[in-house]
């Protein structure tokens, strides 16, 4: 039993787990409907009354689409933000702390960092299992734009063929995220450090010409001007990592001696195993290295509470609105008593009574439920458009599994809560009704 | 007049003894001794506003339970059923029609003839509709579309509320002042429809009404004053 289900694909799991979450609504729905045709004169009240049913729809809808968009944004969020870290398989950097190096290589969040060496760097460099090792300088900005300093081959992998223009060729060259204000032939003075405090001037007379832009890669990156890494050492008044002889030449292999540190490398393996090895090579007293998917997912991991509680949260508030429905039900009926009374009078049966309370209380629920998951998905999308603009991550809130699972068991929840007014209205004397 | 003229069940005699409905107030309302009504009878139920006639017309349907007393529709003491029992003899025997009318405002004139249909076995549904429309037509309300009928005239009410009693082909027809908002030429129309309906099935039919020509076309009249049985005899 437990290996058939097993083998079953996950999205037919999640339709049968969607569809046993209905049943016990949908049960109780036809059990009292079973042999008659309460529609028409359900329709007929459902309209007489549309005002009011109206604001019970919307309330319901509304309270659902919080739920649905606070699961299906969260889940955005975790989704942009690993997407984001996709591409730097393993970073590595001086010891210190794990959270700021996935910081500042991933999202650019520049922090002061220990350098690691050019023998350090040679040593990564030269490993037979490493495809790419890329020193990221960071610590310049334009603009409130991060100029990062790296080379070529980083440039490639992270965004693959260029948008436009093309790869620097001269320290004195630079290549622009996607969502940087410059074109190719635009150029700029770099500003030492970020933000308002960034010094202006501090560079003197250092300038860049924009050279190509990349294709989009949904992360901060897209906000990133990349320079070659002697550019940024250069601008700093350092060596040019290469030695005096070697001309006005950029990129690997750097001369160690020559080497000015560098805060982080990202280093890329050819096969998935061999990052794994890598890691542990490159977790020595001087060196830390760490996979910042693992790391971003430690941190929503830590998460993980505040998501438990926000879902509480969610149906805590679904239930209740519920409640306020069914109450808000139980009122209503007084304006349908006398309805309900002349149907017993002339000898309908209960169940039928039943069947027609509770199918107007369906029609109302499950009118809030889908209209909840249409807004509250709605909702998700425009706020993740916003946040995608803000952030730069890739953000695309979409309903998942999560949210029709909940939604469903929403419904059949308040399905079965829908007796209590059908069974109250049944249970009223008949005659008092009757004189209304 | 629709042509289903046979009665669905067999028509019940009714026998109603020691009666007694006392008010919440602590006021006897209605109190009778013994009463038969045989299969097929035409009677009329007479008596001042307030006399406890539509009490008794309630008691005979199981609207109204005396606190004493016993009503038999043939084996069944309605008095002694439960609530779905009530409601089942009802649906299967009665057709009632309201001093007040009592029609679903939200509905309009054939869904409110055949708003038995909804509830009925599916085999009956169409026949239903088909007497529904066929007794609205007879009545003058062939043709008042979909509208809703809390736009219609009373006496255009009081015709769909016959129109309901009737479509079920019940074995007893209850109507309390049934021509009570209709002009004369209504009033003798209906009337002479009420009488050959349930001469035609066999259908006991209990009227009550003031008015003469009414009472002229029953077989048997019963007076009430003051909740008591104070005449009962031919017409
Ligand atoms: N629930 C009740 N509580 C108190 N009094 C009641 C109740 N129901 C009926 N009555 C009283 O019982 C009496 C008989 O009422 P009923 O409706 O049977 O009269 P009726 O003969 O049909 O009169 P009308 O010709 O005006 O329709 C009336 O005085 C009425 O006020
Ligand atoms: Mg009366």
């Amino acid at each position: 039993m437990g290996d058939l289900w097993q083998s079953l694909p996950v999205p037919v799991q999640d339709g049968i787990v969607t569809a046993a979450l209905l049943v016990p609504g949908l049960l109780v729905g036809l059990v009292l409907r079973r042999g008659y045709a309460p529609g028409p004169l359900v329709g007929a009240m459902l309209w007489r009354f549309r005002g009011a049913n109206a604001v019970f729809v919307l309330l319901m809808a509304a309270s659902v689409a919080v739920g649905v968009g606070l699961t299906a944004q969260e889940r955005a969020i975790r989704r942009g933000t690993a997407e984001a870290a996709a591409r730097f398989d393993l970073v590595i950097g001086a010891p210190g702390s794990e959270i700021t190096l996935m910081l500042a290589a991933v999202y650019l969040q520049a922090a002061d960092m220990p350098l690691l060496t050019g023998a350090q760097y040679a040593r990564i460099a030269a490993d037979p299992d490493v495809a790419l090792a890329a020193p990221l300088a960071f610590g310049d900005s334009h603009d409130g734009h991060p100029v990062v300093g790296s080379t070529a081959d980083f440039v490639a992998h992270l965004s693959g063929p260029l948008q436009a223009g093309r790869m620097f060729r001269t320290a004195a060259e630079a290549v622009v995220g996607a969502d940087v204000p410059l074109s190719p032939g635009d150029s700029f003075h770099p500003a030492h450090g970020h933000g308002p405090p960034a010094e202006a001037d501090a560079h003197g007379e250092a300038e860049y010409a924009v050279v190509g832009r990349m294709a989009r890669t949904h992360s901060p990156w897209d906000r990133a001007i990349i320079v070659p890494v002697e550019g940024v050492w250069q601008v700093h008044g350092l060596a040019s990592g290469h030695a005096p002889g070697a001309g006005d030449r950029i990129g690997p292999p750097f001369d160690a001696a020559y080497f000015p540190g560098t805060p982080a490398i990202l280093v890329r393996a050819d096969a998935v195993w061999a990052n794994y090895a890598l890691k542990s090579r490159y977790t020595t007293a001087d060196m830390m290295s760490i996979f910042p998917g693992t790391v971003l997912s430690q941190l929503h991991g830590l998460l993980a509470d505040v998501r438990a509680a926000m879902s509480v949260l969610a149906v805590a508030t679904q239930a209740m609105v519920a409640i306020g429905v069914l109450a808000g039900l139980v009122l209503l009926m007084r304006l349908f008593a006398r309805s309900m009374a002349l149907l017993r009078a002339i000898g309908a049966p209960v169940r039928f009574v039943l069947a027609v309370v509770w199918s107007y209380a369906a029609a109302l629920i499950a009118l809030g439920a889908v209209l909840g998951l249409i807004l509250g998905l709605g909702a998700a999308v425009a706020l993740s458009a916003v946040l995608s603009a803000r952030t730069d991550l890739r953000i695309a809130a979409g309903i998942g599994w999560t949210e029709v699972q909940m939604v469903a068991a929403f419904l059949s929840l308040a399905l079965i809560l829908a007796l209590v007014p059908a069974w109250l209205s049944a249970r009223r004397p008949i005659l008092p009704d009757l004189r209304q | 007049m629709p042509d289903a003229l046979s009665v669905a069940t067999a028509v019940p005699a009714l026998r109603a003894t020691g009666i007694e409905v006392v008010a919440p107030d602590g006021r006897v309302i209605l109190s009778v001794g013994d009463i038969s009504i045989a299969p097929g009878s035409r009677v009329a139920v007479r008596g001042p506003s307030g006399a406890g006639k539509s009490t008794f017309l309630q008691v005979l349907a199981g609207l109204v339970w005396p606190q004493r007393g016993a009503v038999r529709w043939g084996g069944t003491d309605i008095a002694a059923q439960t609530e779905a029992g009530r409601a089942a003899f009802r649906r299967r025997h009665l057709g009632i029609v309201f001093q007040d009318f009592l029609l679903f405002d939200e509905l309009g004139a054939i869904g409110n003839a055949a708003i038995a249909q909804a509830f009925a076995p599916r085999a009956d549904r169409d026949g239903l509709r088909r007497d529904a429309a066929g007794w609205l037509a007879r009545l003058g309300l062939g043709d008042v579309g979909v509208r809703g009928v809390a736009s219609f005239s009373g006496g255009e009410r009081q015709r769909i509320a016959v129109a309901r009693a009737l479509a079920g082909n019940p074995a007893v027809i209850l109507a309390d002042e049934p021509t009570a908002a209709l002009d004369r030429g209504n009033a003798d129309a209906l009337a002479e429809d009420l009488v050959r309906v349930a001469a035609a099935g066999g259908r006991t039919l209990i009227v009550v009404t003031h008015d003469p020509s009414v009472v002229a076309r029953m077989d048997r009249v019963i007076d009430f004053a003051d909740g008591r049985l104070v005449a009962d005899g031919a017409v």
